[in-house]
């Protein structure tokens, strides 16, 4: 059923102007596989990243100003997740486009703040899985808005999404219940995880800071490789948006010093999976990283 | 076309043209990479107004960086003036060390604020037309738009009003001076005017494109052209053909359209540097060629002249003789009676009237050391050349 939605919402924009679906543009390829979910074939979703993209780095082609163009509704997240798109979206919703950042309906006094500055949030807010419900509930009602006659649709595919996440959430918490408490410690290549690990009572360790442009130092690897050796942290974990490099040299530092740790697998963080696979929905990105995450630490 | 392709367009047109007029006088001054420099050094300024506004977005960001850019200039031309260094190394100095002050800052300041050039000088020309000036509501077209219409026309007006001065404090700053202007002011109005384009194309089209639009369009232009006034006008037509066949590039591949254009100027450039009439590689290879050929010629008609004797003037003679090997020989042989300075009767070679002429004032000149005569004295004698 989702895959024959995949396959219908996402043919390129061939009908452009012919059709009279709604076109929808989307940042990640979370917000992609949302809008799909809720919109199913009775809106044209086309998103601007490709699965592995980070979205702090997201160079535009030629191809974004037509889509960004012909668009009825844009959803992106905010946060400042797209980094200088963000900018364009608000100077676009000054014109008369209609943009929609879906992070911004969160509570802020719930979202984790920065250090330093109050008003920059973390904005990894999908891993908050009550959080993407508010999401995809705050995306409905602008779809609606957008597109009045398809509505009920809108409102049943919701519903229907709604109940998925929360049985996710239960299976997500059974499998995390195996694995014993003082194991629950998540050690990353980028401080992507807060959300999750508040959520599922993990302790989240990231190399890098909240931007991936910043570059780990050598005594951020040195500091953390003593972490890992007196905690007993078993695996290390990648993600499919960073390069691998980062958390090598930490492999290797922690080596050097005699522990072994492997690295537990790929996680995904900023982008989902290939189109078309399990990893490349919202639900199977999430199972496939607990999976993978409670597998290596075991 | 949709309107947004056609502003995409006007936009890259307009800085091409912006960026090739300062870009044309910073090739001839040897201070190309400035524009470079610039893009970089502007760091601090951002950051110090980030700081003082702690607003990305305020325009006083952009002001300051291009307060920036012009203390890059000053900087750079008080350390090449000192005649310690020369220019690319007074840039080197500078830019890097401006730079890293940017770095430091946020480093010890505001170490998880996305602060840095690229968050706060927009460069992207694919959004460029979705930042529209609004006035009262009603949509002007996009604003980058109006600021580089605004610096090109700027540019255009200062250009025309201070052509001679340029030219002159250009080419010759000694009788700049002593025509009672001053090279210095029209230096720093030029680094000035290089400077405020740099930044405001930046926030337009992004580094790379502005570096590449400064430099590229005007270096193709100096090897085709000495004149000024060509190279300037070569330089704009480069450069708005370059942006918009980059453009239409990009669109195809659905690529970056800044890398499409910039790929479309490296190829440009190198056609150019292959092919100009006669700055260009093969030219200049040619011409090595013809004159290896023609000094041999020389050579040969000197023998001639120098040996009455026949059997020194025997055809199967040169080889052991002048030591050529055979092709060259028959080369250089038939050049020499394709221009009528020799004929050959029974394998033996005498020199025509023509070719005693050619070759006695030849060594004139030669003894007299003014070998560039020769030259000009090769086209009065010459009906094809080597």
């Amino acid at each position: 059923m989702v895959a024959v939605i995949f396959f219908a919402s996402c043919k390129s924009d061939e009908k452009k102007d012919g059709s009279s679906k709604l076109k929808v543009v989307t940042t990640t390829t979370m917000l992609t596989d949302l809008v799909e979910r809720i919109g199913g074939d009775s809106i044209q979703v086309q998103g601007l990243m490709g699965s592995g993209v980070d979205p702090h780095l997201y160079k535009a082609s030629e191809g974004d100003v037509s889509k960004l163009f012909n668009a009825d509704i844009v959803f992106y997240m905010g946060l400042h997740l797209e980094g200088k798109l963000v900018e364009v979206f608000e100077k676009m919703e000054k014109g008369n486009a209609n943009t929609v950042a879906v992070g911004e309906v969160l509570p802020k006094d719930e979202l984790i703040g920065s250090e330093y500055f109050a008003s920059n949030y973390d904005p990894h807010v999908w891993f908050n899985i009550g959080f993407w419900k508010q999401i995809a509930t705050h995306t409905m009602e602008e779809l609606q808005k957008a597109d009045p006659s398809n509505a009920s649709f809108f409102e049943e595919n919701t519903q229907k999404y709604i109940a998925e996440l929360e049985a996710l959430e239960l299976q997500l918490k059974e499998t995390i219940e195996t694995l014993p408490k003082e194991q629950r410690i998540l050690v990353t290549a980028h401080d992507a995880f807060n959300y999750f690990g508040a959520a599922f009572g993990f302790e989240v360790v990231g190399l890098q800071g909240l931007s991936t442009a910043t570059e780990a130092g050598v005594q951020d690897v040195q500091e953390l490789a003593k972490f890992i050796i007196s905690r007993e942290v078993k695996a290390i974990f990648v993600e499919s948006s960073v390069p691998k490099r980062t958390i090598e040299a930490l492999q290797a530092s922690v080596k050097s010093k005699g522990h072994e740790v492997t690295i537990g697998g790929t996680l995904y963080s900023d982008a989902l999976g290939n189109k078309g696979t399990v990893e490349g929905t919202y639900i199977g990105m999430f199972q496939y990283n607990v999976e993978t995450i409670v597998n290596a630490l075991r | 076309m949709t309107s947004a392709q056609i502003e995409i367009q006007l936009i890259a047109s307009l800085v091409a043209m912006a960026c090739a007029i300062p870009g044309t006088f910073l090739v001839l001054r040897k201070m190309a990479m400035i524009s470079d420099a610039i893009s970089h050094s502007i760091l601090p300024g951002i950051v110090v107004g980030f700081f003082l506004t702690e607003d990305l977005n305020s325009p006083w960001l952009i002001l300051l960086a291009a307060l920036t850019g012009l203390i890059t200039v000053f900087l750079v031309e008080f350390i090449q003036k000192t005649g310690l260094v020369k220019e690319d190394t007074a840039i080197g100095l500078v830019f890097p060390a401006l730079f890293s002050i940017g770095v430091i800052l946020i480093a010890k300041n505001a170490n998880d604020v996305h602060l840095d050039i690229d968050a706060v000088l927009l460069g992207e020309l694919a959004f460029a037309p979705f930042d529209r000036l609004l006035l009262n509501g009603a949509d002007l077209g996009p604003k980058s738009l109006w600021v580089i219409g605004a610096i090109l026309v700027l540019t255009v007006a200062l250009l025309f009003t201070f052509f001679k001065e340029l030219k002159l404090s250009t080419f010759d700053k000694g009788l700049a001076t002593s025509l009672g202007f001053s090279p210095v002011i029209m230096h720093y109005s030029l680094m000035g005017v290089a400077s405020v384009t740099t930044v405001g194309a930046f926030d337009a089209v992004g580094a790379i494109l502005v570096v590449a639009l400064m430099i590229a369009p005007a270096a193709m232009a100096y090897l085709l052209t000495n004149d000024l006034k060509k190279m300037l006008l070569l330089s704009v037509i480069f450069g708005v053909v370059s942006a918009i066949t980059g453009y239409w590039i990009a669109h195809w591949l659905d690529a970056s359209i800044a890398g499409s254009m910039t790929s479309v100027l490296g190829i440009l450039f190198l056609l150019v540097y292959l092919f100009a009439p006669s700055k260009g590689l093969i030219s200049v290879l040619y011409r090595q060629k013809r004159q290896k050929v023609e000094v041999h010629l020389l050579t040969f008609l000197l023998h001639l002249q120098n040996h009455e004797e026949e059997s020194e003037r025997h055809v199967k003679h040169l080889n052991e003789h002048i030591n050529w090997r055979e092709v060259r020989s028959k080369s250089v042989l038939d050049l020499a009676s394709k221009n009528n300075m020799i004929v050959i009767e029974d394998q033996i070679i005498s020199l025509t009237p023509k070719g005693k002429e050619f070759t006695s004032e030849a060594i004139k000149y030669i003894m007299t050391n003014k070998s560039s005569a020769i030259e000009e004295m090769k086209d009065r004698f010459f009906l094809f050349r080597g």
